[in-house]
């Protein structure tokens, strides 16, 4: 099976340079783990940023999410894989680099994001099936 | 014990195809939702009444072989209850596609995209509990395909949060549209509970003959 087929396309994104406030908000409202962090400019990267970013990073050592920006705590680069990889090779990639989530690129551009959460269910259908993919 | 009491005489037998074709028929009519749905072509629901006959008429047979004397009698209440849920999935579905006659999702792509990817849920969810029908008669354990229709739920249920913070959102300018809207969005998103609910019945029922 296709990584394409499991993704979820609604991608939520925060800018660079926006508060961690804005992020924790935004994750607050549309129950997320993780943020998109946009690129600077055309030479930056996409990032992530996470709940555990948040938690460890800003609220752990008790700085101010609204004087703190996003792109102090972000990832980057973020791991990204094609949208044609096979589900057992994303696996296997996440593992590797011990991730909870990993980015799908069409070309240039990130089109969905897939978590182990989406993995471990999409597994669980598969074998249920009867097709056995991990 | 299940080879004892399924693999019994011809009634029994006329009656498990009987209700594997009235679950493939609920599968060609879930499909035939999505299909009309991604095309935002009305006339394919049309088929849906139809298809919604012919269960009803599968179910009436199925019933009438089950009071004739198929299976023992301690089965045939959980039988003829699987086999009602499956049927109140058929008329859910129903409801959904006559009031789909009746909205224009296309004023919201948003609204438009994840009916649709319920309808694709659904869908997925009738296949899935066919695999676990015909599972119960091969003796598998039926605990795995169980899980994957709750995960298939759970999805339809965030989709479903998402749906009503959309639609709280939206300015409703007349009554009849804003109801019809409500009304389709609430049938589409109770058929997956209902298959759930009897994708539950068979787990029962595949525990109780162990």
């Amino acid at each position: 099976m296709k990584i394409e087929e499991i993704m979820t396309k609604k991608i939520e994104s925060v800018e660079a340079d926006a508060p961690v406030y804005n992020a924790i908000e935004k994750m607050v409202d549309k129950r997320l783990r993780s943020l998109l962090v946009k690129p600077k400019d055309e030479k930056d990267v996409y990032g992530v940023v996470t709940v555990r970013d948040i938690v460890f990073k800003v609220l752990g050592k008790n700085l101010n999410p609204g004087k703190t920006s996003v792109e102090v705590i972000a990832s980057k680069p973020v791991i990204c894989v094609n949208k044609d990889m096979e589900i057992e090779h994303v696996i296997s990639l996440m593992n590797k680099f011990n991730i909870a989530r990993v980015f799908i690129h069409e070309g240039k551009e990130i089109i969905g994001v897939v978590s182990l959460l989406d993995l471990m269910a999409a597994t669980l259908i598969e074998r249920a099936k009867g097709g056995r993919i991990a | 014990m299940l080879e004892k009491v399924f693999s019994g005489g011809k009634t029994e037998q006329k009656v498990i195809e009987n209700i594997k074709r009235h679950i493939k028929v609920l599968c060609t009519a879930s499909d035939c939702f999505k299909r009309a749905l991604e095309d935002r072509d009305k006339d394919r629901v049309l088929c849906i009444p139809d298809l919604e006959r012919e269960g009803d008429t599968i179910r009436r047979e199925i019933i009438s072989n089950i009071y004739e004397g198929a299976f023992l009698p301690f089965l045939r209440p959980n039988i003829c209850r699987f086999v009602e849920i499956v049927d109140e999935a058929f008329d859910v579905l129903e409801d959904a596609a006559n009031e789909f006659e009746f909205i224009n999702l296309e004023v919201d792509k948003d609204l438009e995209e994840d009916c649709t990817k319920i309808a694709d849920i659904n869908m997925k969810m009738c296949d899935m509990l066919l695999i676990a029908f015909e599972a119960l008669f091969r003796k598998e354990d039926l605990k795995e395909k169980n899980l994957a229709i709750r995960i298939y739920e759970k999805k339809v249920d965030e989709i479903k949060l998402d749906l009503i913070k959309k639609l709280r959102r939206r300015e409703i300018k007349d009554f009849w549209q804003g109801k019809t809207l409500s009304d389709f969005i609430s049938y589409l998103t109770r058929i997956s509970d209902i298959i759930e609910d009897a994708s539950d019945y068979l787990y029962i029922m595949n525990v109780s003959l162990r």
